[in-house]
């Protein structure tokens, strides 16, 4: 499951094989490979917690800017913990620091989301459409456990709060999911094409 | 955590749904769930979310080729490269290249002949290339062509002068995408053209043309490296390949209708 279908319409699997091609410009030490590594989970991340493909890139670019950058205070234990936390910090402060809610137009979004996928298009902006209604911090919270497989315990130590305001968050989140994906399902989506 | 049939809590169900029981307290979850068909109904629904979820974004665990550019830090020519990585992303929002790219073919670097492509270095380089050109000319601005669209005749014979072709630039106005003009590009270190379309929305295509010397001939093939798609096809002595951030319809369209122009020509 960690590969998309985009793997099989290469016809190649060949896109992992990008990823390494190139450490020697610059990047070519340890700490580099190993974060290099972790992009494509990194991408789904921000990508799972922003409107847009383009804000993901965008979250992500700043994530590994900012691992970069702080690379001395990483204890040299669970890389992908540590720059998952560094992301999460990252989303929830570009929110704070956003009027409310962001104001992205829809139909950008659903421009953007759609142009790579092989799936069914209309799901994922349905799927997505739900998730942008929902708080970013339970947003956070269900797109770590769900998508990237943490346990409650770890989602806590990433969004540096306690277990229980993780289950509450989760409660929360599936709860208006299912109202939102249930009033989704009555007015059927229909993009022009 | 609780324990006993009658002491399943919603704490319990989340983490049933998330697979974080272990086997025996699974089972107990399930048994009472059985004899709770209003709770196992909602639980069902969580279920489906998270599958919908996962799916929705199952194709964003991906790696791109000029991931390493975000690691090289600010300063070296890195500041450059995401500053262009930026720019192109915002390009790429409402750009799409047509790449039709074509030239040593036959020296086995890029496309075996005639057959499915291989996996692997040799296609990788192709791709890189296409994906190359997509990032540096799509989001040039000022001066994305070197010759613009008001020479088109100039254009058609300097670069098929440089091809060894009779280039014919592709008219592309019945899909909405009217010429900007066109380049020189090195393709697989032979002499390629370049040419760009736009749309009234700005959106952006790109053709590359080379040579293939092994003479041979694919059928359209589809390579898709998010969040590019390219079709791409060998023609006898020309291979072309169109690059789009669009859907696969719509480029297919384009490269339909180049094909069909190509060989009228």
């Amino acid at each position: 499951m960690p590969h998309g279908p985009e793997d099989d319409a290469d016809g190649s699997g060949r896109r992992a094989g990008h990823a390494r091609q190139a450490p020697d410009e610059g990047a070519a030490g340890a700490f580099e490979d190993a974060l290099l590594v972790l992009v494509p989970g990194l991408r789904r991340y921000s990508h799972s917690l922003t409107r847009t493909d383009a804000d993901g890139e965008d979250l992500l670019q700043d994530c590994v800017e900012t691992a970069l950058q702080r690379r001395a205070q990483w204890r040299g234990v669970n890389l992908r913990a540590w720059t998952f936390t560094i992301m999460t910090n990252l989303y929830r402060n570009r929110h704070r620091a956003r009027v409310r809610w962001p104001t992205t137009a829809i139909d950008e979004a659903q421009e953007i989301a759609d142009t790579d996928r092989t799936g069914d298009p209309l799901e994922r902006t349905r799927i997505r459409t739900a998730l942008d209604a929902l708080h970013p911090d339970i947003r956070t919270t269900l797109m770590l456990v769900v998508v990237e497989g943490y346990t409650y315990q770890e989602a806590a130590g990433i969004m540096q709060i306690p277990i229980g305001t993780v289950m509450s968050r989760l409660s929360r989140a599936r709860h208006q999911l299912a109202e939102l994906l249930a009033k989704d399902n009555i007015v059927p989506l229909r993009r022009p094409k | 955590m609780n324990e006993g049939k009658a002491t399943v809590g919603e704490n319990d169900l989340h983490a049933y749904v998330d697979g974080l029981l272990d086997d025996g307290r699974r089972a107990e979850v399930e048994a009472w769930l059985e004899a709770h068909p209003q709770e196992a109904e909602r639980v069902a629904g969580w279920w489906s979310q998270n599958e919908r979820i996962r799916d929705a974004f199952a194709g964003d665990y991906i790696a791109r080729i000029d991931d390493p550019d975000l690691l090289r830090p600010d300063g070296s020519p890195s500041a450059v490269a995401g500053h262009r990585a930026r720019i192109a992303r915002i390009g790429l929002a409402a750009a799409a290249t047509l790449l039709i790219f074509a030239a040593g073919f036959g020296t086995g670097r890029m496309l075996p002949a005639g057959t499915v492509p291989a996996a692997g270095a040799s296609d990788t380089s192709l791709a890189a290339e296409a994906r190359s050109a997509f990032l540096i000319y799509t989001s040039e601005v000022r001066h994305p062509v070197e010759v613009g669209a008001d020479q088109q005749e100039h254009l058609a014979a300097w670069l098929g002068k440089r091809l060894d072709y009779r280039l014919r630039v592709p008219d592309l106005s019945s899909l909405g995408y009217a010429l900007v003009g066109g380049r020189l590009v090195p393709v697989a270190g032979k002499p390629g053209a370049l040419l760009m379309y736009q749309n009234p929305a700005g959106q952006r295509l790109t053709m590359m043309i080379g040579r293939n010397d092994e003479n041979s001939e694919t059928s359209f093939r589809l390579d898709v490296q998010a969040p590019l798609r390219t079709f791409y096809w060998i023609d006898g002595p020309i291979g072309y390949a169109v690059t789009g951030e669009i859907s696969a319809d719509a480029l297919r369209a384009v490269a339909d209708e180049c094909y069909r122009q190509m060989e009228e020509a």
